[in-house]
């Protein structure tokens, strides 16, 4: 914690406005990175990490009736305060986004080269053919062939994979600090995922950027990311370094998602352990541990009070009651997810 | 089945050809059964020389006239005719106004065209742009106030809304004319007419495909490139949406022919396809009728067809590319 921090976001809390009432998809959460971290957001569909994510550049849909508090300090401004203008700024400019669904993130009707080209003229002020010819630059460094004809064409005669590469491109075109990637693997194949995963932690590495990745699929964040923190029902439930949390998951959701990860050495036992029930809907506002009515551990204390963040090793933090029991037994029993139940 | 196969091969110089051959055989059959109907309703109906006739001609005389004009034979016989007469594009002849048919209607045609592309002109000012603000600032006030106002202008009756601009603008204030078309002016209030109640309707339209545009990802990706809204509506969504804005207004104005322009010209004494239309319904003058009835049908079908063919082939050449 000697460097200062370059993201740092505290009690966040998004709530929709539905037909149906409110739905507080985003509880209370706080956390920072440094300049350069990887850190990865990992959770259930619906565990508030996309939403997170969006909130940061208040980045809604107009159909959206949202409310959010809390601060985000971003580069000495508080992102959920300073005005759209200087927003825009940071949008594209200072923080990058890359979306799950590289098919439909891109407009259908504008040259690839020209949408990237609009970021450039807006943010580094270039002029109209210098900002052509950087995006042909920015295509060939996310590894398109053939970058001079490719930027003239339009989404629909890239594949998946190429789409995601050109949506990257977009999103570093502007050198910036921050790259937010929601799910940036998802809708692709296996292979190109691991390509995609590449390229982003090069580029983190090249560019001196930080990133931020999202996703359910604990291998990506493995393959990516240093920090991970685990997301459920709106709220944090653990954080701590990669390959800490890999050894000593604490959180028994934590242990749930991890026992979920195929690996070699546990297919004798057969099958995958599937955690019981399904996330709740609305998260947050009530007064007990979200995740106890599927928990195996709960006590009596996790249906009536919400657990605190306890400090469980260095710079690991988990929500849960039994949290510091069960690090001390984490730390004799070795890894918790490699055992049968 | 031949038809498919051509379309299926790869891309020619004229990739249309077989939906076009398609569409014009079909134009072709809709406007037959609209020359079918016309025909028997008005000769089953109507006995044009009973409103030919004195009123107090006796039955002999009006035996006579009915011989002049032929309605004595059979009906399928006279029907025969007309059909072969049209091959021929011979429209019969105006019983009231003893000329052909056709020539009537070609006179009040460009009275019809001049009034509803003016009126097209002013629902798509009324229409397009509110249409495209209201539905990216979905929810917002103007949304509402807008949305209302179109929802009001589309449900109206047509012919009510332009006795209402008559009353305020001819009667009350006194300053447009309101009948016939005698003045550069005359055009102002049924042009206006048609203006609010197809706008209405293109607002809503447009409205909804701006809306739906501006939910898609890609917009929200633009919005994360630091993009204002203005140049998210100008440079993206407008410019996606035009193909279907342009079909939209395209539609209604076909649909003016279709209705609204009948009304519109009657109450203004419009001398257009409209009024001569009904006067020749009241005078039972057959052909008239039947040739103003032809011709816009006519029209109508083709221009859904022109719209149709524009469409495919701008649709087609961006999914190709």
């Amino acid at each position: 914690m000697s460097t200062q921090p370059l993201l740092e976001v505290e009690d966040l809390h998004v709530t929709f406005r539905t037909a149906s009432g409110p739905v507080h998809a985003v509880d209370g959460v706080s956390f920072s990175m440094a300049p350069g971290a990887s850190l990865g957001v990992i959770g259930e569909s619906g565990s508030g990490k996309s939403v997170t994510a969006r909130a940061l550049l208040r980045l809604f849909s107009i159909t959206d009736d949202v409310q959010i508090s809390g601060a985000v300090h971003f580069d000495g401004q508080d992102l959920l305060r300073i005005d759209e203008r200087r927003l825009r700024h940071v949008r594209g400019g200072q923080i990058g986004m890359i979306f799950q669904d590289p098919l439909t993130s891109l407009n259908p009707l504008m040259a690839v080269g020209e949408q990237i080209a609009e970021s450039l003229r807006l943010h580094r002020g270039m002029g109209r053919s210098e900002a052509a010819s950087e995006a042909v630059e920015l295509l060939a460094r996310v590894g398109i062939a053939d970058p001079d004809q490719r930027a003239t064409e339009l989404p629909s005669s890239f594949s998946g994979g190429m789409r995601q590469r050109v949506m990257i491109s977009l999103a570093i075109a502007c050198r910036p600090r921050l790259l937010i990637a929601d799910e940036p693997t998802t809708a692709l194949d296996v292979t190109v995922q691991a390509e995609i995963l590449l390229l982003l932690d090069e580029l983190r590495r090249s560019e001196g950027m930080a990133l931020m990745l999202i996703t359910h699929d604990f291998g990506v964040v493995a393959a990516t990311c240093s920090d991970v923190q685990v997301m459920y029902a709106g709220k944090l439930v653990e954080r701590a370094s990669m390959a800490h949390l890999f050894e000593r998951a604490n959180h028994p959701y934590t242990e749930g998602l991890l026992r979920l990860v195929p690996r070699f050495e546990n297919t004798h036992t057969g099958r995958l352990h599937p955690i019981p029930g399904q996330p709740p809907i609305t998260g947050g506002g009530g007064s007990s541990c979200a995740f106890a009515p599927r928990c195996s551990h709960a006590i009596d204390r996790c249906r009536s009070e919400v657990p605190p963040e306890v400090a469980v090793g260095p710079e690991h933090l988990s929500a849960c009651w039994l949290a510091a029991d069960r690090a001390k037994d984490t730390t004799e029993a070795g890894r918790p997810w490699s055992r049968s139940p | 089945m031949t038809t498919t196969e051509t379309t299926a091969k790869a891309p020619s110089r004229w990739p249309l050809r077989g939906l076009l051959l398609r569409r014009l055989r079909d134009g072709v059959i809709v406007l037959w059964l609209v020359v079918t109907v016309i025909f028997f309703l008005a000769h089953v109906v109507g006995n044009p020389a009973l409103v030919f006739a004195p009123v107090d001609a006796t039955d002999e005389h009006i035996a006579e006239i009915h011989r002049q004009f032929g309605l004595d034979r059979p009906v399928l016989e006279r029907y025969w005719e007309y059909l072969v007469g049209l091959v021929r594009l011979d429209f019969g002849e105006s019983t009231w106004q003893q000329r052909p048919a056709i020539d009537a209607v070609v006179e009040a045609l460009p009275s019809t065209i001049i009034l509803t592309v003016v009126g097209l002109g002013v629902a798509a000012v009324l229409g397009v742009i509110p249409g495209v603000v209201a539905g990216a600032r979905a929810r917002k006030p103007f949304d509402k106030v807008s949305n209302l106002a179109s929802v009001t202008a589309l449900s109206v009756p047509n012919f009510w809304l332009g006795l209402l601009l008559i009353l305020m603008f001819g009667v009350q204030l006194g300053w447009l004319p309101t009948s016939g078309r005698f003045e550069a002016t005359s055009i102002v209030l049924p042009a206006a007419t048609l203006g609010i109640v197809h706008g209405g309707r293109i607002f809503q339209l447009v409205r909804s495909a701006t809306f739906e545009e501006m939910s898609k990802p890609y917009v929200t990706v633009a919005r994360s490139k630091g993009l204002t809204e203005w140049n998210i509506l100008h440079r993206h969504v407008v410019r996606n949406t035009g193909v279907t804005t342009a079909t939209i207004v395209g539609w209604e104005y076909v649909r003016m022919w279709g209705g609204a322009v009948f009304a519109i010209e009657y109450v203004f004494a419009w001398p257009g396809i409209g009024l001569l239309t009904i006067d020749a319904a009241h005078r039972q003058d057959f052909f008239v009728l039947q040739a103003a009835v032809i011709i816009a049908g006519a029209f109508v079908i083709f221009s859904n067809l022109l719209i149709d063919m524009g469409y495919q082939y701008i649709d087609r050449r961006i999914t190709a590319s």
